[in-house]
């Protein structure tokens, strides 16, 4: 009877960790409307116990208006049809029991039909690079709270580097819709904090990110005269809430709400604050996860809702997005 | 099995290297500060900064013809933002609208819809945006942002003296356009 019930907490630890992975990647508003590159993911988490992952998704996004600086939405015009859609690869491996690293690398396809103009482009967006150390060494999820340090939670801090491999405004493309990266190296520092009380689980991300300066003398393909750049620092902190169903075949259904706020702070050109152009987006998404008995492949949906209202946002896109992926882990 | 993982994590290794090899990887990875504009004949027509500006003629979004000299001849200047009514886009005009228009009453503005195509199309963009107090070029054929070699926010500065063009790259914040038409005779 002990060893039944061990297995399938181990079993949410693992598929929780999984989601969480997910969350990191694909559940946040990750800067990725088509008009303002793509593909740039805040991390990969990999499961406690597990030596490597392979996760592989598709992302598709479509655009539905602006906020605009006072916070205003702003519709689509009639004939406008604004897509982008990713495929993300990335790979997570442990380096120590409490150490592991991840890759993420992007492929961005625009497709743009405006009343009067159509675009299509496509090439590899933003990639990211992740170090992450877990706070801790045994399983955190507990079916029944008896003490005090059942509820101490799992607690994960990574650093995140964004590296500016897409095709970005200041490379050669028309305009900002064609783009897949933002052009700029960001350092992320990430906290994620989990905690599963069978069957429920939630979870807290916070992640604070700062740009890197850089010198532009290229804007949409044209050179220019050469000045410095910085975007503002970017805030995004994403709340989720879950609840695991054992299957009968010892499989599990993973059904997860969650709720993200993404601001960033003003750019800067040649250290002059650019009053209004902070940016600002509220989302809410839902995960579905399927998890196979052995825990080793995870299959997930996931749908990311901003609100065409206004309030919701400011200078950035409104966007649905619709996530398909797969996860493998190694033992 | 050990095969197989072995064949899985080379196969992902591979297709991460591949996707970084290709010609995705840019300048980005080592931004220059370098000069790279291309030297300009000056005096001589053209729409690079330090050339004459030819005429155009086209019609704006209440469908009214519109010509750059006839503009010019009431005006201290011109100026031509190019946009496609997107969130930056939307930036730089209200910040234009704001803090850079009411200074300078004698230069005409006209923002140039180049992604809407028609008239039709191009007013109701115009107003959707909340930019129906600024006036429009419908450039529905793309001639103007071809002509200029635009881009989405490029800002034009057109003067009236010697019909200069005195500025033509993105608005970025507003200082250098500001500074320019300061320096309008």
């Amino acid at each position: 009877m002990k060893k039944m019930k061990a297995i399938p907490c181990t079993s949410v630890q693992v598929t929780s960790g999984l989601l969480l992975g997910a969350a990191f990647l694909f559940s946040s508003p990750v800067w990725s409307a088509s008009c303002c590159g793509g593909g740039s993911a805040t991390s990969l988490i990999l499961p406690k116990f597990s030596k490597s992952m392979v996760n592989i998704a598709f992302d598709i996004e479509s655009y539905d208006g602006y906020w605009d600086g006072d916070g205003i939405y702003r519709n689509d015009q009639p004939g406008d049809d604004l897509n982008q859609y990713r495929l993300n690869l990335g790979y997570a491996h442990r380096l120590s029991p409490r150490w592991q690293a991840a890759i993420v690398a992007p492929y961005v396809w625009n497709s743009n039909q405006y009343s009067g103009l159509s675009s299509n482009t496509n090439g590899l967006g933003d990639m990211t690079l992740g170090l992450t150390y877990e706070a801790f060494d045994g399983i955190k999820c507990v079916w029944k709270v008896r003490d005090w340090k059942d509820l101490i939670p799992a607690a994960y801090f990574g650093v995140a580097l964004t590296v500016p491999t897409g095709i970005s405004p200041y490379d050669d493309v028309a305009n900002n819709f064609d783009i897949t990266g933002r052009g700029f190296y960001r350092l992320d520092g990430n906290v994620l904090i989990d905690k599963t009380i069978y069957p429920w689980n939630a979870s807290l991300l916070f992640s604070y990110g700062k740009y890197l300066e850089r010198d532009v003398n290229t804007e949409y393909g044209k050179a220019v005269e050469p000045y410095k750049k910085e975007l503002g620092d970017r805030m995004l902190g994403t709340a989720t809430f879950g609840y695991t169903h054992f299957l009968d075949n010892m499989d599990t259904m993973t059904f997860s709400l969650s709720y993200s706020h993404l601001q960033e702070d003003e750019v800067s050109y040649d250290g002059r604050p650019y009053a209004g152009s902070e940016i600002e987006k509220n989302s809410v998404g839902a995960i579905l996860a399927y998890s196979t008995m052995n825990r080793d492949w995870v299959y997930k949906l996931n749908f990311s809702h901003a609100f065409p209202e206004d309030g919701q946002g400011q200078n950035f896109p409104v966007t649905d997005i619709v996530t398909v992926g797969v996860s493998h882990v190694f033992r | 099995m050990f095969s197989v993982r072995l064949i899985m994590r080379a196969v992902s290794l591979a297709a991460l290297l591949g996707l970084a090899g290709c010609d995705g990887i840019t300048d980005d990875l080592r931004p220059s500060g370098d000069d790279n504009r291309p030297v300009v004949e000056e005096g001589i027509l053209g729409t690079q900064v330090g050339q004459i500006s030819p005429d155009f003629s086209m019609l704006d979004s209440l469908g009214n013809t519109r010509g750059l000299y006839d503009e010019l001849s009431t005006s201290t200047g011109v100026v031509l933002y190019f946009t496609m009514w997107c969130p930056i886009c939307d930036t730089h005009m209200s910040h234009m609208r704001s803090e850079v228009m009411p200074n300078f009453p004698t230069v005409q503005f006209f923002l140039v819809d180049f992604v809407s195509g028609s008239v039709a199309a191009s007013r109701s963009a115009q107003l959707s945006s909340g930019y129906g107090g600024i006036e429009t070029l419908v450039d529905s054929d793309q001639a103007l942002y071809g002509s200029y070699d635009a881009s989405m926010g490029t800002t034009v500065v057109i003067d009236s003296a010697g019909n200069i063009v005195r500025m033509n790259e993105d608005y970025k914040d507003g200082v250098k356009l500001t500074e320019t038409l300061q320096a309008l005779p």
